[in-house]
């Protein structure tokens, strides 16, 4: 069996000066080239999860951690955030506070120049890096003028700059409107099918799990509570009870049927297999 | 006693020094106690809008009342009791010791005596189900309970009207829903509610009328079911209809079932009460 | 963004100057202000430096504002100044003569104070020529670079130029904050008694302070997943060389401090 790509292994954490644990002894694993997405409500620890993949947790935050996470092998208690910053990137989920500098140009330089790698290969990572963002052309431009879309495609395009082989995404759309959530969701898909890179998005809006990710991590209160693919997390009604994420509303449907004695045959998350579903279970008007 | 809570006849607002109409004649009237949806893409003029109701930008050219007050007249303080804005940002307002503090200030500032501060904030703090935090320090408060107490210390200034701008945004799934009992508890109340949201899911399921602003002008001013039937109009404004109404919009005719369906449970009761596949 | 900090574009010769070669103006020039003490000489720097404002093609609509902010400074000085410098030359006698103890003399101007106050004014504009002269002719990073090269470590020149970049967003965080206090009925700017004003503080500062500390801890993880600080020779991808120009320009910068400070010596 495949070593997995990312290992957590009993892992608990607290934040410094605080008594209750954010993370509560988690363990999972995360296989190379797959888009995983972490569910769950506010608090219940998913950027904590987050900031423990590229070593900020413990490194930076400080705070007690117990277990240990292994990224492609590398231990992150042992390993510094530099380097680990070069196998993992983080897109936050503020468009303002991740954007430092005064040009779009330089802010996807800035990871590679901390490195201290030539300037010339810079500058290649630079130019494609903002050709996959399809900020190709705006080089000069101030962080600042841009679209909250276009600041977190800037976000991902910087640390693409640093060549890691696994994307985060902390809760990256909850503050873009539809247009600029579409645009950065439609690169990370790319960069998952045409670079197998391994995604892990943090997200609350369900309608987008169904439709890119190959497995679901549900946290609550600091714990794993399921894993699945997103069908079997959606259709779980017990788990779906115990809390609150937002599931497609073609799932809700469903859930609505099955409670109603009207089941649809096969259990929806996309609208069109919910299209197909009713079309089987309601009879034809008789014309009048 | 005007029918209108907010009544705007062609305006027009323009950023200097640059000279950007955001508003260019917006016309719009919203009677006491509606709960209006207000959608648009992103610089549609949506913020603008606002701004002018409660009178933090003042009209370049046109004419806004709030309950019958020539808005451009009145000082914001003033406006600020006809109409309350909850901003989309709480972190950027909150400042007091505790949150009874915080509720109070809005009625302090308007010299309001001890005894009607007093009844202001239970009742604020009673429809925002905030007893549990009356003594604690609001910005260490759980983003749902932020929110909660921006809304409240608005409810505090006894407005006829609430706007909430983008309360659902960086907010939860549990967040959003508890916000927007909230603001149906207001309606119910009789409140004029407003929200202007990305969420359309939200939208379909508690506004009864949608406006619809692109480029800085009305597009869609209608029923929300009626908004959300016509999905090539708001394709222009990069508007989506929720995944339900679109998937009502997507079965064939001959099944009889709503295609204007807005939510779950009204698409879900029509099934259910469908005759079943032969 | 403050027009006295931001940077204007342009392609003046004092634009293409070498950052380090600014650098070493701006500190020269501030040493010299502080030492001069001939009305001349102050008079003769600060047209020097309007000189150089106008070789730069900067506008001088910032000047004007500049001005305006200056001049309730300078006419607080010259009022002090000229009634309390202890001068020897009377141009209007004290309304208290002098024999009386303790208040006597009191309403007295003099001749030297006034002198004093010139000079004094005079070096204030010229001191505030100087920065605006180097941050709006260079772009923040050129600047960083400038004292990287110097031998600033970065981690100082980095804090810096964020600090720099902060401030545009802090301004306009405090703008939203006072128009959501406002909206709460909170009369900001109307109220005239100083204890209001006193108790105005909080609802503003408080949510910027918070918002800034949020903020700071937010940066430091963005910061930390770029690798800040992992590597003891960073690189840059923007270059900066000394040619002639900026060699002949430190130079003349030099000449130029050494003749003010020898005028000042030698020529009573």
């Amino acid at each position: 069996m495949q070593e997995p790509l990312i290992a957590f292994r009993q892992v608990s954490y607290r934040y410094p000066r605080t008594r209750h644990y954010a993370l509560k002894r988690l363990e999972f694993g995360i296989r190379r080239g797959e888009f995983v997405a972490i569910l769950g409500e506010n608090g219940a620890g998913k950027s904590t999860l987050c900031q423990m993949l590229n070593g900020v947790i413990p490194h930076t935050r400080g705070g007690r951690m117990r277990g240990r996470v292994l990224v492609d092998g590398l231990d992150t208690r042992q390993g510094e955030v530099a380097q680990l910053a070069q196998k993992v990137g983080i897109v936050l989920d503020d468009p303002e506070t991740q954007l430092f500098t005064t040009s779009v140009l330089n802010e996807v330089a800035f990871g590679p120049e901390n490195l201290g790698i030539e300037p010339d290969e810079i500058l290649r990572r630079a130019r494609w890096a903002l050709d996959v963002v399809r900020l190709g052309g705006y080089e000069d431009h101030p962080p600042s003028a841009l679209s909250g879309g276009q600041k977190q495609r800037l976000a991902i395009a910087a640390a693409l700059a640093m060549m890691p082989d696994i994307l985060v995404l902390d809760e990256a759309t909850s503050q873009l409107d539809p247009v600029g959530t579409v645009e950065v969701l439609s690169i990370v898909q790319k960069l998952n099918h045409n670079q197998a890179m391994t995604i892990i998005m943090a997200t609350d809006k369900g309608e987008q799990v169904a439709r890119f990710c190959d497995r679901v991590l549900v946290l609550h209160r600091g714990e794993l509570l399921a894993e699945g693919t997103p069908r079997q997390v959606f259709a779980d009604q017990d788990l779906l009870a115990r809390i609150t994420i937002r599931s497609p509303q073609v799932s809700q449907l469903a859930a609505y049927l099955q409670r109603h004695g009207r089941p649809l045959p096969e259990f929806p998350i996309t609208l069109d297999e919910a299209r197909r579903g009713i079309e089987q279970i309601v009879g034809d008007q008789p014309e009048t | 006693m005007t029918e209108f809570a907010v009544q705007i006849e062609g305006l027009r607002y323009v950023y200097q020094p640059q000279g950007i109409a955001a508003l260019d004649g917006i016309d719009l009237a919203v009677q006491r106690g509606e709960f209006v949806g207000i959608i648009g893409e992103n610089g549609a003029g949506k913020t603008t809008l606002l701004k002018n109701m409660v009178g933090l930008l003042r009209p370049t050219s046109g004419k806004v009342w709030i309950d019958g007050l020539d808005a451009s007249q009145q000082a914001v303080s003033n406006l600020a009791t006809h109409v309350g804005f909850v901003l989309q940002n709480p972190d950027q307002q909150l400042f007091a010791q505790t949150v009874e503090e915080e509720i109070a200030f809005g009625p302090r500032n308007l010299k309001l005596d001890k005894q009607e501060i007093r009844g202001r904030v239970e009742d604020a703090i009673a429809a925002t189900g905030l007893e549990a935090f009356r003594s604690e320090f609001p910005p260490a408060l759980p983003k749902g309970e932020r929110a909660k107490v921006v809304i409240a210390s608005v409810l505090a200034m006894r407005p006829e009207t609430v706007i909430l701008d983008e309360p659902t945004t960086g907010q939860d799934y549990k967040g959003c829903h508890q916000i927007m009992q909230i603001a149906y508890h207001l309606h119910r109340a009789g409140h004029t509610v407003l929200v202007v949201t990305h969420d359309m899911a939200l939208i379909a399921e508690y506004a009864q009328r949608t406006v619809v602003l692109h480029e800085g002008r009305v597009l869609l001013d209608d029923t929300t079911a009626a908004v959300f039937a016509q999905p090539e109009l708001l394709q222009r404004t990069h508007v989506t209809p929720p995944q339900i109404t679109r998937l009502a919009r997507a079965l064939p005719r001959k099944l009889a079932l709503p295609p204007t369906a807005l939510t779950v449970a009204e698409l879900g009761r029509s099934i259910v009460e469908s005759p079943k596949q032969k | 963004m403050s027009p006295l900090i931001q940077y204007v574009p342009g392609d003046s010769f004092f634009h293409r100057l070498d950052p380090r070669a600014k650098i070493v103006f701006m500190l020269l020039m501030t040493t010299i202000v502080f030492v001069i003490q001939r009305i001349w000489i102050a008079a003769a720097v600060w047209l020097s430096l309007l000189a150089l404002w106008r070789v730069a093609r900067l506008p001088f609509s910032i000047l004007k504002q500049m001005s305006k902010a200056l001049l309730g400074i300078t006419v607080f000085l010259f009022v002090v100044q000229a009634l309390f410098y202890p001068g020897q030359t009377s141009l209007i006698y004290p309304i208290i003569p002098e024999t009386v103890p303790i208040i006597g003399g009191v309403g007295r101007i003099t001749l030297e104070g006034i002198l004093f106050a010139v000079l004094i004014a005079l070096r204030l504009f010229a001191m505030v020529l100087i920065l605006p002269l180097v941050s709006l002719t260079t772009p923040v990073q050129l600047l960083a670079l400038g004292l990287v090269r110097l031998g600033l470590p970065y981690s100082l020149t980095y804090a810096m130029t964020t600090a720099i970049n902060l401030i545009p967003v802090l301004q306009d965080e405090a703008n939203v904050i006072v128009d959501a206090q406002r909206l709460r009925a909170m009369q900001v700017f109307e109220k005239g008694r100083f204890w209001e004003k006193l108790r105005a503080y909080p609802p503003l500062v408080t949510p910027l302070v918070i918002g800034a500390m949020r903020r700071a801890q937010l940066i430091a993880v963005a910061m930390d997943s770029r690798a800040f600080g992992a590597s003891k020779n960073r690189t840059y991808i923007q270059d900066i060389r000394m040619r002639l120009s900026d060699w002949v320009f430190m130079g003349a910068t030099v000449l130029y401090a050494a003749l003010v400070v020898a005028a000042g010596w030698l020529i009573p």
